[in-house]
């Protein structure tokens, strides 16, 4: 009897290591396979035992209510995986084998599909798999959205000895875990995805940087590579993970890039574009985990397949991380279009407190809160630029009429004053000042005066900042004040 | 001063013996200030003990 | 000085642009802020600097650009062809006055009192944005409580005054190649940190370069803070290494005030280190002689009196032992410290009215195998590059040489260029820091036994000619055919192969072949190389193997190759020139050559003696011997130099006058009967010649304190001895030096000051200088190959002599220390020590800071241990910066072959441990105090 139990840090984190352990004690002929997680974490640790009829679920399992899942009893009970709702009314594209495969069995992400879209791409030129890249529509999913076809044809287009693909798996954005989950769940896809990256342009030498944060993507990640090398998918194309420095800037591609060179992880100017002169001054495909990941499908089903899905310039399927004050908190891979009520509400449930919904922070902490009234945007970067919001990585947080929101746009300040890279003054002593001037108007010190102040100031590192987050960081600064100002006069 | 004289001889050991010595009285000449030359051709003329045989030669055509 | 904000970019594409309705035309890859700056138009900016890369932090040169989005800074976006940009607006005000208030929200309103003040780029940059108030106020977090570092005693760091841009930072890191400095901490805590320990106890090597960086007062010279802004300023050049920077002496009066490095200074573009920058204090120093000073015997205290009567007493005394002992019975020493023309004076003086060529200079006891040498390989004793032909090498091969410790300057320049590719070699007995320095790594170490360098040279050459690796048609073209092949075939004898001489050598034959091959095949290879190569008893040879290889590659001849000694003093290379030689007139030629004399003799009006003279050694045999009784010696302490110290004694001992002419009673004075008060660089006019053949003027600062320049001493003492010298300036020396000397025909004062600095030979030939020589044929004709057979030197460890002493330079201090020790410096290196490889310390329990003998056959002295795996077992290391170190008191009387250049490097010697200091170094401090006392101080 074939038995999943995930090893995904989600479920772990709430005892998939007691529940194998006693799988493994209460039943001595149970085959059990550790898999990444189908990413509905109100249901970890979530075990799957093979039936004929499919894959049955039970979760929440304890350690103590093992021996129910093997007689068929235990209270949760949910039935075939695969039927649940939320699962059924995805698109899931890039995390089709995640919570399914073992991570570590290449013949397993083989056997489901894996090393498809590299098969491919080997038989095609380099112009062409970027050819096929841009006609997908595929952008970056780290947060800006840039054309991930135009970066590689710049890279592919400069002449160099020497060139590099860097993932950037430093996610750091809170209420984000889609990157640690696929790396978990299913590192080859990953891995697959570079090493046709690494054909499409010339690169011959892959660095994958992931947070300091996630030992567990990191152990994988390594495992992972190390199997591949020995499968023979790394020759000509070398893969190195290396951890981060525990810094959320390094999440910034160039301060990456310094972070990766040995020295401090701060953000570089540009132009020079990573593209043109990137890790060690080389030409450098600086991706996200999730763009790399989506790669191998668009050489193996074809760029139109992808390009098919989605709405308006954003193409494919994003993957909507729920968390915050959501019943059902998870990652809903769906194809652009959604509205962020349907992500919420029908996915995820409303909120865990049952109390209303009063804001959404989309796009990590420097993403703008939108208020109930918005919440029928669709998941869509132009929809949400018009909003003076951003989709960003695809995180949602959830808030209930709890919250307040001066208090939030306080914090992002804060943020910024601790995860700032600390070069340019906009965001280094701005971001200081902020925080002073928004506890001046919360504690009614010169409230006209000062919230003209934050204005300026929010302008002057809107426009003033060397890199993303300074430029970033008043985003919930301004959709605060817009939309609840009744918070900063209390 | 014998010690010298001998480090120069072994330098110019390297080539044939006419350029050799011509080349270690060459830089006797240009070198070595009168007094120095003198004590040296004095040294050869007393036997020139210990002295190595290009910088006899050459201390020779220097008495000339 | 105007500041242009990002560094020149070099393109022959050119790209025009409009800024603010003007056109300029720059090259590709320049700056919107850099253009601006070149049409005169100033953009706001504080962490830009030109000699910086751009950086992008301040936010106060954003421009808005036609056509493009937001608000880009000019110092990061490059040019591109018809971009329109708008230095000026609404909006680019409004930003740039907000980030001026974020800035001053952090920073002590004390500019009137502020060390800073009207020195100041941020209190420039409020008063150029407009700020007038800061609505944030000045209560909320700030680094106002932060501490001063006072520990470097040249600078104080004061964090609370930091704009953290930077600027620092990557100086240390650019500039300088050090990475001393870095950002500690993220977003408002950030702050720059000497690697989280104070300034003193950290990496920093106090090269000034942050000092120089920093806009505001965060990093200030304690000068400015004690004395305030200067006044006025005096270009000048350096007195300390054979780098020679030029530097802005910057003035209050008659004070200096601080030595700032000169961006347009072509040996070191506005760069600088520790001694040059900031130690100069020496010039002011109590100790400092200012009065003229006799003695009938050197046990007599010393006696004040005029300068007539000194000057007097001294051509009276060498006139007195001339008719006793004969014209050829006293001779002089010329100083590579002092200037060109100083330098000419004394060799002429000694040539016309000594009458006599007992001339020798202190190059006797460095670089005169490098004049040899390279003369005999090219025709000209002259390295053959200029140090920015380093920014075109690619391979760049380092022997016996330590540059960031001895040429700190070109050492940074060097560094940068390894860092931006270039593959480095390094041969040496120890692993020198060039070996393995931040963001630096030697691709090959051969760490050689001292004394076996021109076995190593021959090894590499017998793998460049048995491999195939020769530039034939170079070698066709430029060199004597008969002299290559007879050297291929001694080359290619297989006893000069890697593996046969890797038992003595002690280097792998592997890592040989190796780095031969780099070199021969690398592209651009360059030799730098120092005393570890001359100071041998085959100096002259290895000089002439060097060459040999450089010939047979084809590295000579245009930028990027070549063969280029680092030069020990500011001006060896000058005194060399001048004829300080005692077998050859100024640009070397010999004494013999009868139109060159005849030339001499009707400019000097008297006859002028036709054999070479005495050498420094030889002077020295001659006064053991009793026929040499007299020396005039012009800045230079050979009884702490140079080697066999009881021989040096013995000799100046048994001469019956000996004047000394210096800044301070140096070890020589202890024997001198007439002591002559030198005067500094900064109270002269005159002319240095550095390590490239640069020429560089020295500029009167202030009048010299001694009342006397060097060269108004020395032709004063001419006219006392019966030879009238008239010159009303230096200038006036120049141009008769350059009347009478080919390579100098073009040099005078006026073309100097016009164009900075010339590099001879210049003439007709090359009216504004030569950079590069021997491009398209040798200076000689056809190169010549000689053969440089290996002979070991006689000084061979023994039983009782078993371990080998070489000697070297450490960054703080300079040669004998007559400066840098009268200076804070000291802090960094208060004594010399014996660096000892551990297992021959273990061998015999010594540990780390013991007291130790270190014994020769010449003598014995002491010093402290350190043990250090820098050495390799069976060597021993120490400098020579501190006279009761006595480390020339165990060095020995061998010396090279061709120019009795001394065997510095290799001496066989025992360390053991000891409870007492060395009977020298007991009597020693027994009587220095004796023979220096004067009478009524």
């Amino acid at each position: 009897m074939k038995v999943y139990v995930p090893r995904d840090a989600a479920a772990l984190s709430v005892g998939a290591e007691a529940v194998a352990r006693a799988i493994a004690r209460l039943g001595p002929d149970a085959e059990i396979v550790r898999t990444g997680s189908r990413g509905m974490f109100w249901l970890e640790p979530l075990v799957e035992i093979e039936t004929p009829a499919g894959r049955v679920g039970y979760g929440p399992v304890e350690p103590e209510t093992v021996s129910s899942i093997f007689d068929g009893t235990h209270p949760n009970a949910l039935g075939l995986v695969e039927d649940l709702p939320y699962l059924k009314n995805q698109e899931r594209v890039t995390f089709v084998r995640c919570g399914v495969t073992d991570p570590l069995s290449i013949a397993d992400y083989r056997a489901h599909g894996g090393f498809r879209g590299l098969e491919t791409a080997r038989n095609m030129a380099p112009a062409a798999i970027v050819e096929a890249v841009l006609q997908s529509g595929l952008r970056g999913r780290g947060g800006a959205g840039f054309p991930c076809g135009i970066k590689w044809r710049t890279v592919l287009n400069e002449p160099a000895d020497q060139k590099y693909i860097v993932c950037n798996a430093d996610e750091g954005d809170s209420g984000n875990y889609a990157d640690r989950m696929l790396m978990e769940g299913d590192p080859f896809l990953l891995i697959e995805g570079m090493i046709i990256a690494g054909l499409a342009v010339g690169a011959n030498q892959g660095y994958i940087y992931v947070r300091s944060e996630y030992p567990h993507a990191f152990r994988t990640l390594n495992d992972a590579v190390a199997i591949a090398r020995d499968a023979g998918y790394l020759q000509g194309f070398d893969i190195d993970v290396r951890l981060g420095a525990g810094a959320y800037i390094c999440g910034e591609e160039t301060a990456l890039l310094e972070s990766l060179e040995g020295r401090r992880g701060q953000v570089r100017p540009k132009p020079p574009l990573p593209a043109i002169s990137g890790l060690f001054g080389k030409p450098t495909v600086v991706n996200n985990v999730l763009t790399l990941a989506a790669v191998p499908t668009i050489l193996d089903k074809g760029a139109e397949f992808y390009r098919d899905l989605g709405m308006g310039r954003s193409r494919g399927t994003l993957a909507i991380q729920l968390a915050g004050n959501v019943k059902h908190a998870g990652l809903v891979e769906k194809a652009f279009g959604i509205t962020l009520r349907e992500a919420i509400y029908d996915f995820g449930g409303g909120t865990a407190s049952g109390r209303p919904l009063r804001a959404v922070q989309v796009g990590g902490p420097l993403g703008a809160y939108f208020p109930e009234s918005l919440l029928d945007t669709p998941l869509d970067y132009e929809a949400f630029a018009a909003r003076k919001g951003m989709l960003g990585h695809g995180g949602v947080v959830v808030f209930d009429d709890t919250v307040d929101l001066a208090r939030q746009a306080r914090f992002a300040m804060e943020f910024c004053a601790i995860e700032s890279c600390g070069k340019c003054t906009p965001c280094r002593v701005g971001s200081t000042r902020g925080v002073e001037t928004i506890d001046k108007i919360i504690g009614t010190h010169e409230p006209a005066k000062n919230l003209e102040l934050l204005r300026d100031l929010c302008d002057l590192m809107v426009d003033g900042s060397l890199c993303a987050m300074g430029g970033l960081t008043p985003y919930p600064v301004l959709s605060a004040l817009q939309h609840f100002p009744e918070d900063f006069a209390r | 001063m014998i010690h010298n004289a001998n480090q120069i001889a072994a330098f110019f050991a390297a080539y044939p013996r006419e350029e050799a010595v011509a080349s270690v009285e060459d830089h006797l000449r240009k070198f070595w200030e009168p007094r120095m030359r003198r004590q040296l051709v004095e040294y050869v003329a007393g036997g020139g003990d210990g002295l190595h045989d290009l910088a006899i030669a050459a201390t020779q055509r220097l008495a000339t | 000085m105007t500041d242009f904000g990002t560094p020149k970019r070099l393109s022959d594409t050119l790209v025009t642009v409009e800024i603010d309705g003007k056109p300029v035309t720059v090259p590709k890859g320049t700056s919107v802020l850099r253009a601006a700056a070149e049409l005169g138009i100033a953009i706001p900016k504080l962490c830009a600097t030109d000699s910086l890369e751009a950086f992008g932090s301040c936010r106060l040169c954003l421009v808005q650009i036609e056509g493009r989005r937001g608000t880009p800074a000019s110092c990061t976006t490059p040019v591109e062809s018809g971009m329109k940009i708008q230095t000026q607006s609404p909006k680019l005000a409004k930003l740039r006055r907000g980030t001026m208030e974020l800035y001053i929200s952090d920073h002590p309103l004390d500019c009137l009192t502020c060390a800073a003040n009207g020195d100041c780029e941020l209190q420039d940059m409020a008063g150029a944005v407009g700020l007038r108030e800061v609505r944030y106020g000045y209560a909320g977090e700030n680094h106002l409580a932060s501490k001063k570092d006072e520990s470097n005693p040249y600078f104080t760091f004061d964090p609370a005054k930091c704009i953290v841009c930077s600027r620092c930072v990557r100086a240390c890191e650019e500039t300088q190649g050090t990475f001393a400095l870095t950002i500690l901490g993220r977003g408002f805590d950030s702050k720059v940190s000497a690697g989280n320990t104070n300034f003193l106890d950290s990496e920093c090597v106090s090269c000034g370069a942050c000092v120089q960086a920093c806009p505001t007062a965060t990093l200030m010279e304690k000068t400015v803070i004690a004395q305030g802004q200067p006044e006025h300023s005096v270009v000048t050049t350096c007195a300390y290494c054979g780098v020679g920077c030029t530097f802005e002496a910057q003035m209050q009066g008659n004070e200096v005030v601080r030595m700032l490095p000169y961006k347009d200074g072509k040996a070191n573009h506005g760069h600088s280190c520790v001694k040059g920058r900031f130690a100069w204090g020496y010039t002011s120093h109590k100790e400092r002689v200012l009065d003229p000073m006799v003695r009938a015997r050197i046990t007599d205290p010393w006696q004040k009196v005029t300068w007539d009567e000194a000057i007097r007493h001294a051509a009276t005394e060498f006139r007195r032992i001339q008719a006793k002992y004969g014209r050829d019975s006293i001779g002089g020493i010329t100083s590579s410290r002092c200037t060109n023309e100083e330098t000419y004076l004394v060799q002429k003086m000694i040539r016309a009215a000594f009458g006599n060529n007992n001339v020798d200079t202190c190059a006797r006891v460095c670089h005169s195998p490098t004049g040899y040498g390279l003369k005999t390989a090219f025709g000209t004793s002259a390295g053959t590059q200029d140090f920015d032909s380093v920014e075109q090498a690619d391979v760049i091969l380092v022997i016996g040489a330590n540059p960031t410790d001895a040429h700190p300057v070109f050492a940074s320049r060097m560094k940068r260029r390894l860092r931006s590719g270039a593959k480095l070699i390094v041969i040496d007995p120890r692993r020198i820091d060039l070996v393995d320095s931040p963001h630096v790594h030697a691709e090959y170490h051969l760490p050689l036994r001292p004394g076996t360098n021109v076995a190593v040279i021959n090894a590499i050459a017998h793998v460049v000619v048995t491999e195939g690796l020769v530039n034939g048609p170079y070698v066709a073209e430029r060199c004597e055919t008969a002299a290559f092949e007879h050297w291929c075939r001694f080359i290619a004898e297989e006893r000069n192969s890697p593996e046969a001489t890797a038992a003595q050598t002690g280097v792998p034959a592997a890592d040989l072949r190796a780095a031969a091959r780099l070199y021969a095949n690398g592209g651009n290879s360059a030799i730098y190389y120092g005393l570890g190569v001359t100071e041998h008893s085959q100096g002259s040879t290895m000089v002439m193997g060097m060459a040999n290889l450089a010939m047979a590659t084809g590295n000579l001849g245009r930028a990027g190759v070549g063969v280029n000694p680092l030069r020990g003093q500011n001006n060896v290379q000058g005194a060399c020139d001048m004829g300080s030689f005692p077998h050859e007139f100024s640009g070397y030629r010999h004494v013999s050559e009868d139109p060159t004399r005849s030339l001499f003799e009707a400019a000097w009006g008297v006859s002028l003696q036709n054999e070479p003279g005495l050498r420094i050694p030889n002077m020295l045999d001659a006064a053991v011997d009793g026929s040499f009784k007299g020396i005039y010696i012009q800045g230079e302490d050979i009884a702490q130099s140079d080697p066999n110290t009881h021989h040096v004694t013995a000799g100046l001992a048994a001469m019956e006058c000996v004047v000394v002419q210096d800044l301070f009673l140096n070890e020589t004075a202890s024997y001198a009967h007439v002591f002559l008060p030198g005067s500094s660089f900064l109270e002269k006019d005159g002319t240095f010649t550095n390590a490239e053949r640069r020429i560089g003027r020295v500029r009167k600062a202030m009048p010299p304190r001694n009342g006397m320049a060097d060269w108004e001493i020395t032709m004063a003492l001419s006219t006392a001895l019966g030879y009238t010298m008239h010159y009303a300036h230096p200038s006036e020396i120049m141009d008769e030096i350059a009347r009478l000397t080919p390579t100098f025909a073009g040099v005078s004062y006026e073309k100097l000051d016009r164009l900075g600095s010339i590099q001879w030979p210049c003439n007709a030939n090359a009216p504004e200088g030569t950079p590069v020589m021997h491009i398209g044929g040798f200076a000689r004709g056809k190169g010549r190959f000689m053969i440089t057979e290996f002979i070991p030197t006689e000084e061979r460890t023994t039983p009782r002599f078993p371990l080998l002493l070489t000697t070297g330079r450490i960054l703080s201090q300079y040669n004998v220390g007559a400066q840098t020790r009268r200076t804070p410096n000291s802090l960094w290196h208060d004594e010399d020590v014996l660096e000892i490889h551990p297992h021959d310390a273990e061998f015999r329990g010594i540990h780390d800071g013991d007291l130790v003998a270190l014994a020769s056959r010449a003598g014995e002295t002491s010093l402290h241990a350190r043990v250090s795996e820098r050495m390799q077992p069976g060597v021993v290391y120490t400098t020579f910066h501190h006279p009761e170190s006595g480390a020339n008191v165990v060095t020995t009387e061998f010396s090279d072959w061709a120019t009795s250049c001394p065997e510095y490097k290799v001496t066989a010697v025992e360390v053991r441990k000891t409870a007492q200091r060395s009977d020298w170094q007991q009597v020693y401090s027994e009587t220095r105090a004796s023979t220096t006392h004067v009478a009524g101080d």
